[in-house]
């Protein structure tokens, strides 16, 4: 117990440096920081726009009107924000495994998928994570949501579960490398998936691609089961159950990836010979 | 014809670059696929019970979505990231060393690996669109010419914007962000995700005033039937006039970068 929690303190000892580092690094390139501070948020504002000119051509869409796609909207913005500070690495994996930069964490003496996410945390995704929370409040005040502990409690176990759905969907994808031995960016692609699936009501689409969104790749849980709930706008589940699921989807997503990850490790063969 | 002869070199190189990761190939395929398949349901969930909505009924939407995907195929360029690579790492002063232009070479480059995709990833993309969506046919077939005229001027926009953002490099170093900023005003303003004809007037009209909209959206309208021969002469008009614009900024900016160059090499 006591070597285990001392482990945890060094853990947490070494995130602080790597934070502080990574702040250290991103102000290096001055002209860069400005050119995230557009670029992420005017995704978000673009995103906005395009649910609202399409709310405006096309009326509510299956049922769920401007204040509550802002509301689903802005929940997976914050949890997209949150798996970009932590997981973003992911999507770059292939780059890792062909120039053989796992060396350098296999030869430390902290875990390797740690490492690789932690040492290279990136501090700019904080760039979507405001407008990701304005869009959220804006859709709370639409929707005339009275704030309270409950639903504090229920956003934040939410926002937890969904940034997990979301890592463990890049990892899965980033670990394909190791097999693959091939450089591939499917982050973008992974991105747009996610987004146009998880910015409109899941609902809207036919029954199969549901269920596949739902049990295969679960991208139901990163917002539209758990907002539906937060909303009211399906009677037959039990409210307080769902945050948790969306919770529990998250940790198995991310124990598959992490043994996925790790299985992809064995196959790994350094640069050198 | 010597250059050009080079130039033939650079292409053929890339292209056989381009196939040499066969998973990439594929994992590309299966990506833009499910991407194009989820923007066919999200059209079809909109338009149901519903005729026509801004002047385009659901077959012409599903048919825009098939060509929008395989026009994003067209243009994925490389050009930003080359120039970015290439400015990082001081290669860039041994590439213009050599006896031939560099953003030639970079062209070039570009133009072996869409010949690449085009085989691998657009004809698949067109199979499994027509089989799983919808086929895809041209709403009037003696729009072909205006269509294959829009889409060529439209690659040469969509690579002069590329190339442009990618010359920033020179001055800024990492232009990361730059690259992804551009990315999102094209994906949005260019009409390939959503067509702009969707957005309120007012905005709609201001963007018709920029080149974006000539990337994707005009050669899609033209191949559905959305605009009529007027108007297909009238914007082909203005894509021309943008492609003549970027190409002077692009001379121009290239003269610059290139004594800039010169100059840090003593």
């Amino acid at each position: 117990m006591g070597k285990a929690f001392r482990e945890l303190i060094h853990y947490m000892d070494v995130t602080a440096q790597v934070i502080k580092m990574a702040f250290m690094t991103i102000i290096e390139y001055p002209s860069n920081i400005a050119g995230w501070l557009i670029s992420n948020p005017l995704q978000f504002i673009m995103g906005f726009a395009i649910i609202r000119f399409v709310v405006e051509s096309f009326g509510q869409i299956n049922g769920w009107n401007y204040g509550q796609l802002a509301f689903l909207y802005g929940l997976s913005v914050i949890s997209h924000a949150l798996s970009m500070i932590v997981f973003v690495q992911g999507w770059f994996m292939g780059y890792y495994v062909i120039e053989g930069e796992f060396d350098r964490y296999l030869t430390r003496p902290l875990g390797v998928l740690y490492q690789f996410f932690f040492t290279n945390i990136n501090v700019i995704g904080v760039t979507d994570l405001i407008p990701g929370i304005l869009v959220f409040i804006y859709g709370c005040v639409k929707c005339g949501i009275s704030v309270n502990l409950l639903f504090v409690v229920k956003v934040l176990i939410i926002l937890t579960g969904a940034t997990l759905i979301r890592g463990g969907i890049y990892i899965l994808l980033g670990s394909t490398s190791f097999h693959t031995r091939s450089y591939v960016d499917f982050g973008q692609y992974t991105q747009e998936i996610i987004d146009k699936t998880t910015m409109y009501p899941l609902s809207m689409y036919p029954e199969s691609l549901q269920f596949i969104l739902t049990y295969l790749i679960p991208v139901g849980w990163i917002s539209f089961y758990p907002v539906s709930d937060l909303l009211g706008m399906n009677g037959d589940l039990n409210g307080v159950i769902i945050p948790f699921i969306t919770l529990g989807v998250g940790i198995l997503m991310m124990v598959i990836a992490g043994l996925y990850f790790n299985f992809g490790l064995k196959k790994y063969e350094s640069a050198g010979n | 014809m010597d250059t050009m002869k080079k130039y033939f070199y650079v292409i053929k190189t890339q292209i056989i670059k381009s196939l040499t990761y066969e998973f990439n190939v594929y994992g590309n395929i299966i990506m833009q696929t499910i991407i194009m398949i989820t923007s066919a349901y999200f059209w079809r969930a909109l338009y149901k019970d519903r005729g026509m909505v801004g002047d385009v009924d659901v077959d012409s939407m599903l048919t825009y979505v098939i060509l929008s995907s395989l026009l994003s195929v067209l243009f994925i360029t490389n050009v930003e990231r080359r120039i970015e690579m290439s400015v990082e790492k001081g290669t860039v002063a041994t590439d213009m060393m050599k006896p031939i232009n560099v953003f030639g070479v970079y062209f070039a480059e570009d133009i072996g690996n869409i010949i690449a995709l085009a085989l691998q990833n657009m004809l698949p993309i067109l199979l499994i669109g027509s089989l799983m969506i919808r086929v895809p046919v041209m709403k009037d077939i003696h729009d072909l010419p205006f269509f294959i005229i829009s889409v060529v001027q439209s690659f040469l926009i969509n690579w002069l914007v590329a190339a442009l953002f990618g010359m920033i490099a020179f001055s800024a170093v990492n232009i990361d962000a730059l690259i992804q900023v551009k990315k999102h005003l094209l994906r949005l303003l260019s009409g390939s995700i959503i067509p702009i004809w969707f957005f309120p007037g007012s905005i709609s009209k201001i963007l018709g005033a920029l080149p974006f909209v000539y990337i994707y959206q005009l050669p899609v309208s033209i191949y559905i039937g959305k605009v009529d021969r007027a108007q297909q002469l009238g914007q082909l008009g203005i894509q021309f006039i943008w492609l003549v614009i970027l190409s002077v900024i692009f001379l121009h900016a290239q003269n610059r970068v290139t004594s800039k160059v010169m100059i840090q090499g003593g």
